[in-house]
Order: C-alpha cells, then structure tokens, then sequence
C-alpha cells in the first residue's frame, strides 16, 4: 500500500464527508468521555488506598490494669522497630475525650464513665511501610502480655479494596461498552461513506487497484475518527479537571488527606492509541465486504 | 478426486512486468469453447470460440441480452467462466486467484456506457486515478495524462470538474482514463450507448485512432449504424452463439446482421 496516497485520499474523504465525521466523533468523544471519568475515579481511588495503606497506623489496645513495666517494655519494643514512627499512650479519659469530640453525639453519651474506653498505644507506622508488614507486626504485638487487642485496619482496607476491585469492573465493562461503541459506530460512519463512494471504488478495481489500495483510506478515516474521538474525551476531561480540582481538592484532603490526581500520561496514551486502533479494526471490518467488485 | 491446482500470479500480470517474446507473438484473446451459465437451462454464452490478433480492432455486436456485456466481463474477471478457457496473452485468466487479477486488470482499458468517472473530481483526478494505483511518481502521472486527455481532445482541461463536462467530453475522459496506463487491450461496452450520432461518430473515430497506435480493441455496440460505417471485423453474439465476419457489415454472409440479429 502507498501510504502517501492513501494519507492524500484519506484526507480529501475527511473532507468530502466532514459532517458525518463530526456527528461520529462528537458522539464516540461522549462515549471516551464516561470511560475517561470511570477511570478517572479509578486513579484517584486508588492514589488515595495507596496512600492510606502507606501512611499505616496501628492501635494496641491494653488490657485493663496492664502492669505499667510491661507496657513500657512494649513501647521500647516498638520505638526500636525501624518501621516504626512514632507511639503514643492515650489513657482511658484521653480516648472518652477523642471519641466526645469526633462522634458529635452529643450528650446522649456524655456521661460514659472513662473506664468504657480501654488504654491504648497509637501507633504510626513510617510512610511507605506495606499493609503486609503492618500486618505482621500487628500479630507479632497481639502475644505481648499487656495486650488485649491489636486493631491494623486491615478489615477497612479489605473493604476498601473491594470498592476498588468493583470500580476497576467498572472501568472494564465501560472500556468493552465503549469498544464496542466506537467499532459499531465507526464501522456504520465507514460504511455510509463506501456506500457513497461506491462508484470510486468500483473504478478503481476495474483500473486494477488491490484491496491494500482501496482500504487504506478507509482505515486511515477511522484510526483518525477513533483517535480524534480519544482526544477531545481527554481534552473535555482536562479542561474540566482544571475547572474543579481546585474546589475539590481542599474539601478531599479534608476528607481522606490525598488530592486529585488527573490520568496518567500512560492511560492517556492507551485512550488514544486504542482509540486509533479500535476505529482502524471498526473501518477495515466493514469495508472489507465491499471490496468484491 | 480431481486435485485443484493452486495458480501464482502470472510475472506478465504482476506491476513493473512485461511480456516475453513468445506472448508477444501469441493472439492477445483467445476464448476457447467457453460457457457462462446465469440459469443452469439456459446459458448466456454456449460454447464460444473467438481469437483476437494484437492490434486488432473488432465489434462485438448482439441484440440486447446476447451476451456481449457477459463477455466482455469474463476478460476483465468481473465473471468467471463455468466452462471452457479465456486466454490473454496466453494465459488462463480464469485460473488467477483473486490476488492476480488486479494486475490482469492493469493490463486492460475498460469503457463503459454509462462513462463511470466521479462526479466530483477534476477531468485530471477521474484520469490520474489510473496510474496512482500503480504508485506512479506524481511528476510522471502529470504529463501521462496531459498526453492522454491531448489524445482524446480534451487538452487542457484537466482542472475543470466532471459536471461542467458534455456528455460526449465525459466519455473522452473515461476513454483517456483507460488508454492512460497504455494498456494491451481496451474493452469497450457499449461507449457511445449514451451518446447522439455524431458523438457516437467521434467516440468510434477516437478509438480508431488508439487502435492505429497499436492497441487492440474490442467495442462492443448494438448500433448498426455505427457498424455499417466501418469495415472492421464483425463479431456477433446471439443467444450466446458467435457468428463472424473478418471485414464489417458489408461482408456480412446473406443478407447481413440485420436479418440475423432481427
């Protein structure tokens, strides 16, 4: 196939048939644009778990009138561990106070006693220490004689990663709706304009040209619908991210301590090369069945 | 169990190849006992047998559904045959996979009645389509169709656009389309189907004109009018039987083509 004249048909295709290609890419930008902000929320769900798992904490919950020598042994114990960043002893009355203040339930449980809330070490762990290794060494505390419980949070982040694996599924069946979108879309834009350039195509097979030479445009028109598509998807959500991120970044580090984050320049790229390949695949499929001439 | 015979494309039909000296010397179409059948009782063409000399310029003549068109369309492979051969310049064509016959068709120059060029392009885009299939260098396909629509009376227009054309201009276009890539042979269905006597008058005179540089014509035309003006040779399908004459309408045996095509 001659690429250069096949670019230079191409181009005079886009050209001859330029409203349909704009109804076509206006409408398969929409469909980029869902899978663009699914994954989106992806990247910043999980911007934000990774930092959660790396900014780990621990809670030890002593027992009630745990021997005070044994406890300082633990906080030795825990002060030499390297992962470790820093341990704080909160006491009964200081944990009543905190959970006072933070439940906002008003003076329904005021009147608790302080010995409900049992003593406790807090314990912050090193930034970038994994969830397996707060793991550990949350099991490792719990054979400590002082110690009545260890919380990791690892339930949270089972429940966190659900959310995440369920996003992901998300994402997924929206890539393959969008896949199939751009394909069934691309490949009836395609098929329009054969149908209207019937009579070039039948004049080329009969001066002897091959199918290379026949489909080349063809294919070129729909990586360049699938990649356009693509890139105003991303340039739609970029614009828009630049819009907000400001407004939602403070009240989402308010909420979860991380800040937005747009798509990374990877994702970017698959968006609009598989934007480019998925039209191209869209357009040689359907005009395949007209090259019997 | 016959074993069927897988067939590479033929080196003459392939880009940039040429003919040797023996296929030079040979008939540039031969149709050997060929059968094309539409309705298996009842077939188009029954057992035709027809030679065509290198530089020969021939009609083809029938009354509508005789079968001209069919076989114009089984040298160009549009049809393949259900019986018999087609040879061009001594090769089967019927035997060319679907990958060859592109390179048979750059051999071969085909007009239509119904002119086929596009609408919207210029004169020179309708006649350049020709030889960008071929990947020709865009300086060379400039002054190959300049020489072509200079043949066919149309020098000068290349940049004018198809519908600003006269139906007699449109066809001189689809002939310079076809005599562009100098081709063995030109296969003419019908040219002048379309066109007033005078026009039709011209559109012969051109392709006599290309014939007189050496190139083989077949032309094929229901108009007897047009025949009866020339003395070249005479082939007349009907219900899909061929009769010959070797030198026109005059020379017909009998009465002449009138009587036998009704």
């Amino acid at each position: 196939m001659d690429l250069k004249n096949a670019i230079v048909r191409a181009r005079r295709g886009l050209r001859e048939e330029r409203r349909l290609y704009v109804v076509a890419v206006t409408s398969l930008a929409v469909a980029f644009i869902c899978l663009g902000a699914t994954l989106l929320g992806v990247t910043n769900l999980d911007a934000a778990a990774t930092r959660w798992g790396q900014s780990g904490r621990i809670t030890v919950f002593l027992k009630d009138g745990a021997d005070a020598q044994d406890v300082a042994q633990l906080r030795v114990v825990l002060e030499g561990l390297a992962d470790v960043e820093a341990v704080t002893h909160v006491t009964p009355s200081q944990a009543r106070n905190s959970f006072l203040e933070e439940a906002d339930v008003g003076a329904d449980l005021s009147a608790l006693p302080s010995d409900v809330f049992p003593a406790s070490l807090e314990v912050t762990l090193v930034n970038g220490v994994t969830r397996e290794r707060g793991e550990s060494i949350a099991s490792r505390l719990a054979q400590f004689r002082a110690v009545s419980d260890v919380e990791s949070y690892g339930a949270w982040f089972q429940k966190l990663d659900q959310l995440l694996w369920g996003a992901r599924m998300l994402a997924l069946g929206l890539a393959l709706l969008v896949m199939f979108c751009v394909v069934a879309v691309i490949g009836n834009t395609i098929r329009l304009a054969v149908a209207r350039r019937r009579q070039e195509i039948e004049v080329m097979k009969l001066c002897g040209a091959t199918n290379g030479f026949v489909r080349g445009p063809f294919v070129l028109e729909g990586m360049f619908q699938g990649f356009a598509s693509a890139l105003v998807a991303v340039l739609a959500l970029l614009v828009g991210y630049l819009a907000l991120h400001e407004s939602v970044d403070s009240t989402l580090a308010a909420l979860t301590g991380s800040r937005v984050v747009f798509l990374g320049a990877w994702t970017l790229v698959a968006l609009l090369v598989g934007g480019a390949l998925i039209g191209a695949i869209g357009s040689a499929v359907s005009v395949r069945r007209y090259l019997s001439v | 169990m016959q074993e069927t015979k897988v067939v590479r494309p033929f080196p003459f039909f392939r880009a940039g190849a040429r003919a040797s000296q023996p296929q030079l010397s040979k008939p540039i179409l031969v149709l050997e006992d060929v059968y094309k059948f539409f309705r298996p009782d009842q077939p188009t063409l029954r057992g035709v047998d027809l030679k065509v000399e290198r530089g020969e310029f021939a009609f083809i003549t029938g009354p509508s559904g005789a079968g001209k068109s069919t076989l114009l369309k089984l040298v160009y492979r549009e049809l393949t045959v259900d019986e018999g051969r087609v040879l061009f310049c001594g090769r089967d064509i019927c035997r060319l996979t679907d990958k060859s016959i592109p390179f048979l068709r750059r051999n071969l120059g085909v007009v239509f009645q119904d002119f086929r060029i596009i609408d919207h392009w210029t004169v020179f885009e309708n006649v350049a389509v020709a030889l960008e299939i071929v990947s020709m260098p865009k300086r060379l396909i400039r002054s190959r169709v300049a020489e072509a629509l200079e043949r066919v009376g149309l020098a000068g227009r290349g940049p004018e656009l198809i519908t600003n054309l006269s139906g007699g201009e449109q066809q001189r276009v689809a002939v310079a389309r076809a005599i562009v890539p100098e081709p063995a042979l030109i296969l003419a269905d019908e040219p002048t189907g379309n066109l007033d006597p005078h026009l039709a008058i011209d559109i012969l005179t051109l392709f006599e004109e290309i014939n007189s540089t050496g190139t083989t014509v077949l032309f094929a035309t229901h108009d007897h009018s047009l025949i009866s003006k020339r003395d070249h040779r005479l082939i007349s399908i009907d219900e899909g039987r061929v009769l010959e004459s070797q030198q026109g309408l005059k020379h017909w045996p009998g009465s002449g083509i009138h009587t036998m095509a009704g």
